[in-house]
């Protein structure tokens, strides 16, 4: 019992710490992006990574944070059937938003996997998923 | 004893007569001797690059030397004095020093703050010191003046930013692509500039180029000289899908690459990005391009914008420089000073 709150509670900090390090790439990702279309000065000589690191990085974050949140969730169910007796206790939960959160990067994982988009959009919904994290946390009860 | 430069460069005399008074490396250890026995000169050094030909000398101060350097420039390369005459300018003492430590740290280049340079006089003062033409007072002033510009380069900007319309090309690539030794890039049409950025980019590694001419012989004669691939004009917009750099520099009076051309080409290319440098006037390249994700196009005048902003930010730093080469230059002065006077007594 107390394994699956170990493994619950370790996976799901090692995951918001993925997704925080892919929207903090993302930011810097947009302003690079932006600062490169206007043309504007000091563009070259800016310190920022080159786009393509900045798109890796959100990439492979998310790679990484999305099994941990996985597995994170998996271990919450089964410890809650420990502790509760029940899987689920509905909706308007923390439960219920972690789902929220696992299919939003699901979806974000599948569009970049299947090319269908890449760099700026892609940077954009990993941020709006950042903040639907930061939502659960603060929003919700546990 | 007097230190004085006399000499040309860029700022004073044209090209034409630039190449008739230079010496090649050989030539110049060969002239320092001679100089040195014919005017029994202290020290003597001359620099010899492109932009400048400069003599540095120690000498007595009672000596009429400053002619008899004129003459025998001009008896060396067989030129007559009053041709190039205007063009000499000659600095003494502090001035001198100031002028060498400019020249060194690239302030009085062409493009300020190039760093070819100080290679160049660290040369010129190595073969000049070997063949012992210098002596103590050039050999500590030009040590000092190479460290004066290693100086100046680490505690200013002024060797930052790419002044050149190929360097800021291949900048933003990188900025964009990241790593360019796994890129691959398109040149369409064989316009000089466009070459220049060829020869740029294959300095900087790219994996891989392919050119793409109206005329194939000229197509394979560019990708002769670069080791890349020449491909039929007529597929060029086939290749777009595999490269991530394109050139165009064409002489096309209208666009031959379109939005609609790139729009269906991205989900092929899987969105992967795309550097389009349009270096042709009229331009070749839909303007519109740039505001497709993942593509960044820039023109000619993008890359120039940049290049003048990075050459006024140099200037910016020149007040910088300089107080930096006052000062080496006021503590040279100082040992020069107290060295004569150990001389004297």
């Amino acid at each position: 019992m107390a394994a699956y709150l170990k493994i619950h509670g370790i996976t799901i900090y090692l995951s918001y710490i993925a997704f925080f390090v892919a929207s903090a790439a993302a930011v810097l990702y947009l302003i690079q992006d932006n600062a490169l279309k206007k043309k504007r000065s000091g563009v070259i000589s800016s310190r920022l990574p080159s786009l393509s690191l900045l798109d890796k990085l959100n990439y492979r974050s998310i790679s990484l944070g999305f099994p941990m949140l996985t597995i994170s969730i998996i271990s919450g169910l089964f410890w809650a059937k420990n502790v509760y007796g029940i899987y689920w206790w509905g909706y308007n939960s923390r439960q219920f938003y972690s789902l929220v959160v696992w299919l939003v990067y699901a979806v974000i994982l599948h569009i970049r996997l299947s090319a269908r988009l890449r760099g700026r959009k892609v940077a954009l919904l990993s941020i709006a998923a950042f903040f639907v994290i930061i939502l659960t946390l603060f929003g919700t009860c546990p | 004893m007097d230190i004085a430069v006399i000499g040309i460069n860029h700022k004073t005399a044209p090209v034409q007569i630039r190449e008739k008074l230079s010496f090649s490396p050989k030539k110049a250890v060969e002239a320092n001797r001679l100089l040195k026995e014919s005017l029994s000169l202290e020290e003597n050094l001359i620099l010899s690059t492109c932009n400048r030909v400069e003599i540095y000398v120690v000498s007595d101060r009672n000596k009429d030397y400053v002619s008899g350097i004129k003459d025998f420039l001009s008896r060396y390369h067989g030129l007559d004095l009053s041709e190039y005459e205007e063009s000499i300018y000659v600095r003494k003492d502090k001035e001198a020093v100031e002028h060498l430590f400019g020249v060194v740290a690239g302030l009085d280049s062409m493009v300020i703050g190039e760093m070819e340079i100080s290679g160049q006089v660290k040369k010129a003062y190595q073969d000049a010191r070997e063949s012992l033409v210098t002596g103590k007072v050039l050999n500590r002033l030009f040590e000092k003046a190479l460290n004066t510009s290693k100086k100046i380069r680490t505690k200013t900007l002024i060797s930052q930013g790419a002044v050149s319309v190929s360097s800021v090309a291949v900048r933003l690539a990188e900025k964009i692509l990241g790593r360019l030794d796994d890129k691959r890039a398109l040149i369409i049409g064989t316009g000089a500039i466009g070459e220049q950025l060829l020869m740029y980019l294959r300095k900087n590694n790219v994996k891989s180029i392919l050119v793409a001419n109206r005329t194939m012989e000229k197509a394979q004669g560019l990708a002769g000289r670069f080791s890349a691939t020449a491909v039929p004009f007529e597929v060029f917009l086939d290749k777009l899908a595999d490269v991530d750099i394109v050139i165009a520099s064409t002489g096309a009076p209208h666009h031959i690459i379109h939005s609609n051309d790139i729009l269906s080409l991205m989900p092929r290319r899987k969105q992967r990005p795309l550097f389009i440098i349009d270096l042709a006037v009229p331009r070749n390249v839909e303007e519109e391009i740039n505001r497709i994700d993942n593509v960044y196009l820039y023109n000619i005048d993008d890359l120039e914008k940049i290049v003048n902003e990075n050459i006024k930010f140099r200037k910016g730093e020149l007040d910088n420089c300089f107080e930096i080469i006052k000062t080496s230059a006021g503590n040279f002065m100082d040992w020069l000073v107290s060295e004569k006077i150990k001389n004297e007594n």
